[in-house]
């Protein structure tokens, strides 16, 4: 029990994190644009070069062009197979590729796993019904599972040894980088460990899965502890689920924010729109900023002093 | 060779951090071999004796050093006090969302250096890599200002902070163009422009440091006495009344210059330093818009006919006044809408970054002269001999129109039309590189700044104009085309520095003197490659 209480706290430490940090981007004031182009979300002709709306004669008459399609068509491969890595630094996409790769399929295969502990909830006979679907699953969870721990214990060795051996990357490394990645290289070794050697069919993830939906209690619930990598490599996972929110690995989901409210935050500003009501409450802030040119007193607001000529020099 | 530093060696003694030897510079092809072994002259110490000159071989801000303990200390609590207002949103709500995500997700694996010009002429050294800076401000952030930061700090990176790190970053933040080159290659998004930028604000806005040429003599002179370049209202009238005079001697096309013309369509605002350096710019846009036919003005108001905002550089609130003076004077002389000339910041300051400053009627429509101009000249309100400018023609992309604002291709139509030589830059358009002059680095020349901005940050641009003429006669005059005052005067100053006009026929100028020239109404040629016209009248 111990293992799946430990599982449970570490999922509610990460969505307690990742909540955090969700709310706090969307709480955030809306800030001055700062867009670099090529914005993806602009027509497929302008995106190809690099070009805005800002291209047209007298733009504010017209109708802003977006394309959702042209953003997924960047967005996919670029999540998916990092290409802004493979064309601007492609040695290290070797290692970064399928450590990523092998994340995201271990994500795809929890998906799976808890798809597969849905499907014999629902079942009248957990052992022999749903027998395609199960069969399709089964499939499934074994082809992510190796794909993605082969990938991720070559990709994790990967970085490790490029980030100690390249002098570009050490001198900037810090103890908390080599741990990261050898944590989450402790996760793919056990993983791939207990795999090979005890469970090759993740029959033993499946049933932890199933723990997870049920309490640990029900018929096929895994009983943790069979084997130590398996053991090691729950506790591992589990702790990377809850410690991943809390650094900037959490670059994972918050890329989200770094690409669509900031480096292609293109959207302007309108007579009356939303974006004009919470500028002119960002221009009631009292800044307290101290050099004389400034002429901040706390009382000032930004409206104040952006409507007023500097006295000081300094 | 000196040797590789990490981000705590901003902290440690020594009188110069960072120093560049004969022939570690980028190598440079013939005919300009003999600059190779040629680097950055030493400071004066006579000149320096009391200037923080720790960091390298040049300076940029010229920060007196403290002159006691005590003054040392103070400084140093200022500084954070400053770091911590740019997370705040009172102070920095500006900002604070992209600079929150660029500082807490960096993943150091190096990919911005390589896309780095700075980086990469310098001979690769690591202060000059786009992750430095940002990664000493980080961990001062992390280890000064987070709870506990003292002890994670040695599991997240260490670094000391003392008057050495902070006057070694104050000058380190300009040493970088802001091009942002650097973030459009980020796997993640992170921005170490931004941080830069953030930097220089730091210093500015709270402890009053930053380059006299874009405070005192910049932002200020601007607000006070009406440009940048210290012309007044009225001088700067007479400069146009003189330009007026001088293009009809010039193209034997007579052109009337209005000022101050209620209910125009357009609002026209030069960068100043076109009127005094470059006034044949000034009139080609003249005969341009009269010659189209184009509803237009200048202000004559203070402020009003400069359109530079060296704020976007380095200081939010001195950027805020320059914009919002700006829109008034639109606003209150009803106009249609506010056309930038020829200033890559400029276009940016006023057309971007302003557009979330700007409220209700202060919200005037605002559009870029390479726009406004491709309506002229593609939709055939002019005639033009495209023979005229029978000449190769290259053409540089201010970072600030182009990567900035994604105006990319209004340029290149207009090229396309009247110039039959026009051959791009490798790489061009979003991904150029920058003239070395950007974020203010073109206008200022203390001390030995100008040598270190012509060997290193401009390196890069002159060996691309170099390559885009490839393959043409030494003797042929070649043209490159910079719509950007800054740009145009980074590259004047390689071009005069490597004797490029000499050793290449090496030529520059703007966009609309390409267009005048290949104006059929033009009696005469308005480019002349030294005493050569450029075309026979």
């Amino acid at each position: 029990m111990g293992f799946y209480m430990l599982s449970y706290l570490c999922i509610f430490v990460s969505i307690l994190a990742t909540a955090s940090l969700i709310y706090r981007q969307l709480t955030l004031p809306v800030h001055v644009r700062w867009e670099l182009y090529p914005v993806q979300h602009e027509t497929a002709a302008r995106a190809a070069y690099g070009g805005s709306y800002l291209e047209e004669i007298n733009w504010w008459e017209k109708k802003q062009k977006r394309s959702l399609f042209n953003e997924l068509r960047y967005m996919l491969p670029e999540i998916l197979f990092l290409r802004g890595l493979w064309k601007e630094n492609r040695i290290l996409w070797w290692s970064s590729f399928p450590f990523h790769f092998g994340l995201y399929l271990m994500i795809a295969l929890f998906g799976l796993l808890l798809l597969h502990a849905l499907v014999i909830l629902w079942s009248d006979d957990p052992v022999t019904s749903g027998g395609a679907m199960r069969s399709l699953l089964n499939g499934l969870i074994v082809t992510a599972g190796w794909t993605g721990l082969i990938l991720g214990n070559i990709g994790s060795l990967g970085l490790l040894y490029k980030r100690w051996t390249d002098p570009e990357l050490r001198n900037y490394s810090s103890f908390s980088d080599y741990f990261n990645i050898l944590f989450i290289l402790l996760f793919f070794f056990s993983a791939l460990a207990a795999a090979l050697f005890t469970d090759p069919l993740l029959e033993g993830a499946k049933a932890y899965t199933f723990g997870l939906l049920t309490g640990g209690v029900p018929l096929n619930a895994y009983a943790p502890g069979q084997s130590i990598s398996g053991g090691v490599a729950i506790v591992s996972a589990s702790l990377l689920v809850a410690y991943i929110p809390l650094t900037h690995m959490s670059h994972m989901f918050m890329k989200y924010f770094l690409y669509h409210r900031v480096k292609w935050d293109d959207a302007p500003n309108r007579q009356g729109g939303r974006i004009e009501a919470a500028i002119m409450e960002n221009l009631e802030l009292k800044p307290t900023w101290k050099a004389k040119h400034v002429e901040a007193d706390g009382q000032k607001s930004w409206r104040d002093i952006a409507s007023s000529a500097p006295k000081e020099g300094k | 060779m000196s040797p590789s530093l990490n981000p705590s060696d901003i902290a440690k003694p020594s009188n110069c951090l960072c120093h560049i030897e004969p022939g570690e510079l980028s190598p440079l092809p013939a005919p300009y071999e003999d600059f190779n072994q040629v680097t950055i002259p030493p400071l004066n110490p006579e000149k320096t004796g009391n200037i923080e000159t720790s960091l390298d071989d040049t300076i940029a801000i010229g920060i007196p050093k403290p002159a006691s303990k005590e003054e040392e200390e103070a400084l140093i609590l200022l500084f954070l006090t400053g770091l911590k207002k740019l997370f705040e949103k009172e102070n920095n709500w500006t900002f604070l969302q992209p600079l929150l995500l660029s500082m807490e997700h960096c993943a150091k694996c190096q990919t911005c250096s390589n896309a780095c010009p700075v980086y990469e002429m310098s001979g690769r050294k690591d202060i000059h890599r786009p992750m430095f800076r940002a990664e000493v401000l980080r961990r001062i952030y992390n280890k000064y200002l987070k709870p506990g930061g003292k002890i994670t700090a040695k599991l997240t990176g260490d670094i000391d902070l003392n008057w050495k790190t902070i006057a070694r970053l104050a000058e380190l933040s300009y040493r970088c163009t802001l091009c942002r080159r650097c973030a459009t290659v980020c796997p993640i998004g992170v921005d170490n422009g931004l941080i830069t930028h953030e930097i220089r604000k730091l210093f500015s806005q709270e402890m009053g440091i930053a380059p006299k040429e874009l405070h005192e003599k910049g932002s200020v002179q601007h607000l006070r006495v009406g440009s940048s370049t210290g012309m007044n209202p009225l001088a700067a009238k007479d400069s146009v009344e003189f330009i007026q005079e001088e293009m009809e001697e010039i193209t034997g096309y007579k052109v009337e210059i209005p000022w101050d013309v209620e209910g125009a369509d357009i609002l026209l605002i030069h960068n100043a330093g076109e009127i005094l350096s470059w006034p044949e710019n000034v009139g080609a846009f003249a005969i341009i818009f009269q010659a189209a036919g184009v509803s237009w003005t200048l202000s004559s108001e203070t402020t009003g006919y400069d359109a530079v905002n060296y704020g976007l550089w380095y200081d939010d609130v001195q950027f805020a006044r320059v914009a919002v003076k700006h829109a008034d004077i639109a606003r209150r002389l009803k106009v249609k809408k506010i056309v930038v000339g020829e200033c890559g910041h400029a276009h940016k300051a006023l057309t971007v970054t302003a557009d979330r400053l700007l409220t209700g009627d202060l919200n005037i429509p605002r559009e870029s002269a390479m726009v406004t101009l491709e309506d002229i000249v593609l939709n055939g309100k002019l005639q033009f001999d495209p023979r005229r400018n029978d000449f190769p023609v290259t053409l540089h992309d201010p970072c600030n129109v182009v990567r900035a604002m994604g105006i990319v291709e209004p340029q290149r139509r207009i090229l396309r039309k009247i110039a039959p030589r026009f051959r791009e830059m490798t790489p061009h358009g979003v991904e150029n590189y920058c003239c070395g002059g950007g974020s203010g680095f073109a206008i200022m020349s203390g001390y030995n700044f100008a040598e270190w901005r012509n060997l290193v940050s401009s390196r890069k641009k002159f060996l691309q104009i170099l390559n885009a003429f490839q393959g043409e006669p030494q003797e042929t005059p070649k043209y490159v085309c910079a719509p950007c005052s800054n740009c145009k005067g980074a590259i004047r100053d390689i071009i005069n520095y490597y004797h490029a006009e000499e050793r290449s026929r090496l030529y520059y100028g703007g966009l609309v003197e390409l267009i005048v020239n290949a104006m059929t109404d033009m009696k005469k040629p308005i480019i002349r490659f030294g005493d050569e016209p450029s075309w026979k009248s």
